[in-house]
């Protein structure tokens, strides 16, 4: 009988492309970059990858990252494909059309913040960061642009978070120990 | 007296060309009320196109050159020239250190007007089109609202010697507020 084949943990793709195509996103937001590399990645790693990855998660029985993954993975082929879009005036989104996409993505966050606040501390903090974040988001787009730029270091947290989960997974595998707490569920 | 005659009409057409020409000049000549409404067609734009819309300004042959003005779009944050139909050379530049002949850094005083709630004029040295040497300007610059960005401005000028800053300001607050706007 052969030893049951180790498996990895879709979510260490998952949180490695939100967390890129986040940052990126911020590095525009502040005013570093274009807005070039955000459509690319937003089509390739943080959306197809991530996507992919959250497909993984059904098998693994996990709904919370099945949920979130295959979610934010849409999400940003959404966004690129809406800039894209507006590039090629094929249904062409206002500032105000995407404030309400940003609005409906806030509400789906909050829905999934509350999950979060379940499984552990540092997953709570990245949900919490990242509905803080979106709700800027909204706030930037309906009459505070200035706050486009709080939003975008108040993301990179988010990011910065996603990734330091993605850390303690890929770390306590090669390690063999975890060296890179979560912390408790901040419900019990 | 018949050459006194001749002279009289000479005088006469002579006059006729000069008013004509003078007609034909101020008729080629931007106004304020059009740098407005163009300025504000151009934020409304960028605000539903995003910033896929700033090529468009680019485009010399566009509809956002009229006249003897034209639309140009800058970046006060980042510190860049987004798009300009005349100035191909100054697009993707570095804005906040151009001065006029008197030394006035000319868009540090467009960012600031700009981010005003409706806007605002500022008069400064420019290279009109066609003309050889500089002129006086004065632009209207207005913020624009763009997804995911901060700090754009749009901006128009008209060529005058005689108009002030004050005077420009009292025909914009005339076009923001539907009370002073003369009956049809």
């Amino acid at each position: 009988m052969m030893a049951e084949q180790k498996l990895g943990n879709p979510a260490v793709v998952g949180l490695a492309g939100f967390g890129l195509t986040t940052m990126v996103l911020q590095f525009h937001n502040v005013g570093w970059m274009g807005m070039g590399p955000v459509i690319w990645l937003g089509l390739i790693f943080g959306g197809l990858a991530q996507m992919i990855a959250g497909l993984q998660e059904m098998k693994t029985g996990n709904n919370f990252g099945y949920c979130a993954f295959t979610a934010y993975g849409c999400f940003w082929i959404s966004l690129a494909l809406l800039l894209i879009g507006n590039h090629y005036d094929l249904y062409t989104s206002s500032k105000t059309d995407v404030g309400w996409f940003l609005v409906a993505w806030t509400l789906f966050t909050a829905v999934l913040w509350i999950g979060s606040l379940r499984i552990h501390g540092a997953l709570a903090l990245t949900f919490t960061l990242l509905l803080i974040g979106f709700v800027l988001l909204d706030l930037a787009h309906f009459g505070y642009p200035d706050l486009t730029v709080v939003a975008g270091y108040e993301l990179m947290a988010t990011a910065a978070m996603a990734w330091y989960i993605m850390a303690h997974i890929i770390y306590a595998d090669v390690f063999g120990r975890d060296i890179l707490p979560v912390g408790k569920p901040w419900i019990s | 007296m018949k050459n006194g005659k001749a002279i009289g009409w000479l005088v006469v057409l002579a006059a006729c060309g000069f008013v004509r020409a003078v007609a034909a000049a101020e008729a080629d000549a931007a106004t304020a009320e059009e740098a407005i409404n163009n300025v504000r067609a151009a934020v409304r734009f960028l605000h539903d196109k995003g910033s896929s819309g700033f090529a468009e300004f680019n485009n010399k042959d566009g509809k956002w050159v009229w006249k003897d003005s034209y639309v140009f779009v800058f970046d006060c944050r980042r510190n860049k020239m987004l798009a300009h139909p005349l100035r191909p050379d100054l697009v993707g530049q570095p804005i906040m250190q151009i001065t006029d002949n008197s030394g006035k850094f000319i868009f540090r005083e467009l960012c600031k007007v700009g981010t005003e709630p409706r806007g605002g004029w500022v008069e400064y040295m420019w290279q009109k089109p066609g003309a050889g040497k500089l002129s006086r300007k004065l632009s209207y610059a207005l913020a624009a609202d763009i997804s995911f960005t901060t700090g754009i401005e749009v901006g128009a000028g008209i060529y005058d010697e005689k108009l002030s800053v004050p005077e420009l300001g009292k025909v914009l607050e005339k076009m923001s507020d539907p009370a002073k706007l003369p009956a049809l």
